[in-house]
């Protein structure tokens, strides 16, 4: 984590971070397009992530448009520089797809709120300083206009973080217990009730841009998959001479252009300036489809030479297998597909409510 | 790549359109289109790839029954040729029997073409046709008068792009021959004209199955309020959008004579190949039973989408050739 903030930090300093955020926060004042140009570049040399992903791509945008210009001088340059990690807590154990749901709770005590409940999906949440929290602070009317967004110091006592270890290993997420947290009014997001539409603001904003890079990603795992079908051979022919993987390889080169094709057609709208639209629902399905058809083909492809792996050299099996179980989130997280199908439904064909 | 449409292009696009919508059933659509400047390919003032893309959706999205690809494509590909043919229209002699697209022509150019064509698509109506043949330095494409050859009429999938056996038995050359770059431009712009007509269709079918969707009622309720079918129309809507998305790409590509081009006219043609169908299949689950009855348009344009997927190449043959290219493009990388 340590290296990936050092990272972080050194790129921010050479200016490919926040480079279209505002000047006097931090920001490199810069037109969208050109960050857009920045985070390919950075997945076409195979760069590891940010430490503060979470920070640049989900609440920085949210305190850039709704908070204030106090809270913005705090945090922003400090997310920028990856000197404070930031984690989002919208999910609950209850709440998941039905997010308006959610049953965290903070109770209004005029000065500071008080905070109960349970969050999950906390990504890099034993890493954060501070947490964007989606919490009920009216539990009367419609279920999604109840909602606040607080800024919760993770450092506050009665919060409490378990790491849930994921299929791969890793344990990228956290689940986050706040019992009885004191949260400053200083650090409520926008006004009271706004958090349902902050939050959809992230979320939108979230699909809409991060196609590009990952679409740059999908292609340098096309590349390395042809390199290692080419270097490894099955009853003394290359993988890659077999035409049916060649057809399959093509299929998910496909899945990866025409996302990539998609993306610059709509992503348009917003690098000239304007709001991520609901067409950022179908490039996340596109998305998502074309990382889960290109890791289950490379599986494909590889086939028995899986099976065939000295003990001591299986870092590139490894690295597919990773890849494989990784790609089955694709379809769930930032809003499950069948989310997505939902809003593209509702506001692109206008289609009856159910 | 700027994908956003000029005021040019989309004045263009819904100037066509509304041609098209008045000139419904009109004999003279024809005479109409070429009138409006449909013809007008190639240089600086005249339309480009992008251009012949919108005017060919809108064609298919009109089920239009006009001999355009033919006519436009050979126009971009040897654009001395415009002057040349005037208004004529032209339809492409390219298939052979038993052979693939792509494949090298058994047709022959010795002072005058012999041999034989199959889908030789508005052969009867057309006043010349331009064919592939081989010549003594490799395949050329030379364009010949459409009554110095006999044509008879294959089995019409789709009566509104008939389809036609043609015997050349030197056949004199009016014009030409192009070498092989005259077929490379061919190619791509037919490729990508044939995909834009498809996704036209298909925009229809969608548009027409959400319409019924959001009236037609069963059980009490609006059909189109069920999570299975708004479900499937949203899947339809993401294939329709990005198959747009994949021949605008391609074309802008082909204008900006990037290395790409190619490259991507290929992908765009093998996913909208499958796209366009799947849009089309979605669209006749919505309709139901009625799309299953002649006078239903459905099975319309479903029928123009089958002909113009298999039309310079089905999504197997392109994928067969992407994979092939990157199975090539492996070999040259460095093993490390």
């Amino acid at each position: 984590m340590e290296a990936l903030r050092a990272w972080q930090a050194r790129c921010y300093r050479a200016g490919y971070v926040g480079r279209a955020w505002p000047l006097e926060f931090g920001g490199g004042g810069r037109p969208p397009v050109e960050q857009i140009i920045v985070d390919q570049e950075l997945a076409a040399a195979g760069a590891p992530e940010f430490a503060n992903v979470v920070g640049l791509d989900v609440l920085g945008p949210s305190l850039l448009r709704f908070g204030t210009d106090e809270q913005r001088r705090r945090y922003i340059p400090a997310i920028l520089a990856a000197a404070d990690i930031w984690c989002q807590g919208f999910s609950e154990p209850d709440a998941g797809s039905d997010l308006a749901s959610l049953r965290t709770h903070a109770e209004d005590r005029g000065d500071h709120f008080v905070l109960s409940g349970q969050k999950t999906w906390v990504s890099w949440g034993q890493f954060a300083r501070w947490c964007g929290v989606l919490a009920r602070t009216h539990a009367a009317g419609p279920k999604h206009r109840g909602i606040s967004m607080l800024i919760v110091d993770m450092r506050s006592p009665g919060v409490e973080l378990r790491p849930m270890t994921q299929i791969t290993g890793h344990a990228e997420f956290c689940e986050l217990f706040l019992d009885d947290v004191v949260v400053p009014r200083a650090n409520l997001l926008g006004e009271l009730g706004d958090g349902w539409k902050i939050a959809m603001h992230t979320l939108g904003h979230e699909r809409g841009t991060a196609a590009l890079p990952r679409q740059v990603k999908l292609r340098t795992w096309l590349d390395r998959a042809l390199r290692v079908a080419s270097e490894r051979s099955l009853d003394g022919r290359r993988l890659i001479d077999d035409p049916g993987a060649q057809a399959a390889l093509a299929r998910a080169l496909i899945g990866v252009e025409v996302l990539r094709h998609h993306a610059y057609r709509t992503v348009g709208e917003f690098v000239r300036g304007g709001a991520v639209g609901p067409d950022s629902s179908s490039v996340k399905l596109l998305m998502a489809e074309a990382e889960q058809r290109l890791a289950a083909t490379v599986l494909e492809v590889l086939g028995p030479t899986l099976d065939h792996a000295e003990p001591e050299a299986v870092d590139e099996d490894d690295f597919w297998y990773e890849t494989y179980l990784y790609s089955r989130a694709a379809s769930v997280y930032g809003g499950t597909q069948q989310i997505q199908r939902n809003i593209i439904a509702d506001r692109v064909l206008a289609l009856p409510q159910e | 790549m700027d994908l956003e449409l000029s005021d040019e292009q989309k004045w263009l696009s819904e100037a066509v359109e509304t041609l098209l919508s008045r000139e419904a059933e009109d004999g003279r659509l024809w005479a109409r289109l070429v009138e409006f400047g449909v013809l007008s390919v190639g240089g600086d003032e005249r339309l480009g790839a992008v251009e012949l893309c919108l005017i060919a959706r809108a064609l298919g999205a009109h089920l239009a029954p006009v001999p355009y690809i033919g006519s436009a494509a050979v126009r971009f590909a040897a654009p001395h040729l415009a002057e040349a043919l005037g208004e004529d229209a032209v339809a492409l002699a390219v298939l052979e029997p038993g052979a693939s697209w792509g494949a090298a022509p058994a047709c022959t150019l010795a002072h005058t073409i012999t041999g034989r064509k199959v889908a030789v698509e508005h052969a009867q109506s057309v006043a010349r046709l331009a064919v592939v043949a081989a010549a003594e330095h490799g395949p050329v494409l030379a364009v010949i008068d459409a009554t110095a050859v006999s044509s008879v009429a294959q089995p019409a999938f789709d009566p509104t792009a008939p389809m036609y056996a043609v015997e050349l038995d030197g056949a004199a050359v009016v014009a030409g021959p192009f070498g092989g770059g005259a077929i490379r431009r061919m190619t791509t712009i037919g490729t990508l004209l044939a995909a834009a007509e498809a996704v036209g269709a298909a925009g229809r079918m969608l548009d027409d199955a959400r319409r019924y969707a959001a009236e037609r009622r069963q059980f009490g309720r609006t059909i189109g309020s069920f999570q299975a079918l708004r479900h499937l129309l949203a899947d339809m809507y993401v294939r329709q959008a990005s198959s747009w998305s994949s021949v605008l790409y391609a074309a802008a590509a082909v204008d900006e004579d990037a290395d790409e081009a190619p490259r991507t006219v290929s992908i765009a043609k093998a996913y909208v190949s499958r796209s366009a169908r799947e849009v089309a299949h979605g669209a006749m689950q919505v309709f139901g039973g009625i799309a299953v009855t002649a006078e239903h348009p459905a099975h319309r344009f479903l029928r123009r989408i089958v002909v113009r997927e298999r039309q310079f190449g089905d999504a197997a043959h392109h994928e067969r050739e992407l994979g092939r290219a990157l199975a090539e493009a492996a070999e040259l990388e460095p093993v490390s």
